[in-house]
């Protein structure tokens, strides 16, 4: 299954709900000129795109087997470890921390509820700065856990 | 899509910026037959074999490539279905991000350089 590329889905959550010039996805999207384009042309093949006026708009009439294909849980999990590879690969200006953490069952409620906090921040900073920051300026910001021994299994099974 | 065409984007993906002249040096075939190739004449069985070989010779530069083909071969042999289509998932991806940032898509003669 393809799915969407971070660099499609970047464009695609630019244009959102609205209709935009070539220049105005180019200056939200950060993307290269020809790269941009590219992706742009891409889609309207797709039938995800289309243009109207010059301006460009996201198809409304998208069939349920693109809508899964583009938004399904394995295309999402693709799309994740796309921009966490990204992450990883960076040689600056990046923060990135993994352990293995000993917790005691007190010590990781109060882990989870920090987290519940952090989502909660996070979700009101971006509600407030949404309308001012292009999204080419976003952060990636990503968190989680998990016990080892299912994950050890899992990787095991290979699934 | 034919096998020749198939050989020739190939090769175009390997040396996207090389002119007709390049081309035709190290493929060993005349100029203008290779522009004639380029846009999408039938090749006979010599020229095929040449631009295979070109092509052999481009992939063996990066030392990594044969060491994916064997990855790859084993991975066939050991993983299961889903964990084969991961991989080929993945690898989609890697490629078509790839083709997103390459200017040159067409596979033919249209882009070429003539020197």
């Amino acid at each position: 299954m393809r799915g969407l590329s971070s660099l499609e889905r970047v464009v695609l959550e630019c244009i959102g709900n609205q209709n935009l010039s070539y220049e105005e996805i180019l200056f939200q999207s950060g993307l290269q000129e020809n790269v941009c384009f590219n992706i742009i042309q891409a889609l309207i093949i797709r039938g995800v795109l289309k243009s109207e006026k010059g301006r460009y708009l996201i198809n409304q009439n998208i069939s349920p087997l693109m809508m899964e294909e583009m938004n399904g849980l394995e295309a999402r999990k693709a799309e994740s470890l796309e921009l966490m590879e990204a992450v990883l690969d960076k040689d600056y200006d990046k923060i990135f921390r993994f352990q293995k953490v000993a917790m005691d069952e007190r010590d990781t409620k109060i882990f989870k509820a920090m987290l519940s906090n952090l989502e909660s921040f996070l979700k009101d900073a971006h509600q407030k700065a949404e309308k001012n920051i292009p999204l080419k300026n976003r952060h990636i910001v990503f968190w989680g856990m998990g016990e080892l021994l299912p994950m050890m299994n899992q990787i095991m099974k290979g699934n | 899509m034919r096998l020749e065409n198939k050989i020739i984007e190939r090769y175009r993906q390997l040396y996207p910026k090389e002119t007709l002249k390049e081309s035709s040096a190290r493929t060993g075939i005349q100029i203008t037959r290779v522009y004639r190739l380029f846009l999408g004449k039938p090749m006979k069985v010599h020229e095929l074999e040449a631009f295979e070989k070109a092509i052999n010779e481009g992939m063996s530069s990066n030392p990594n490539h044969s060491r994916l083909t064997y990855v790859l071969e084993e991975a066939s042999a050991l993983l299961t279905n889903e964990e084969l289509g991961k991989l080929a998932d993945y690898f989609e991806r890697r490629v078509e991000n790839k083709k997103f940032v390459r200017s040159y898509i067409r596979p033919l003669f249209q882009e070429t350089n003539i020197a």
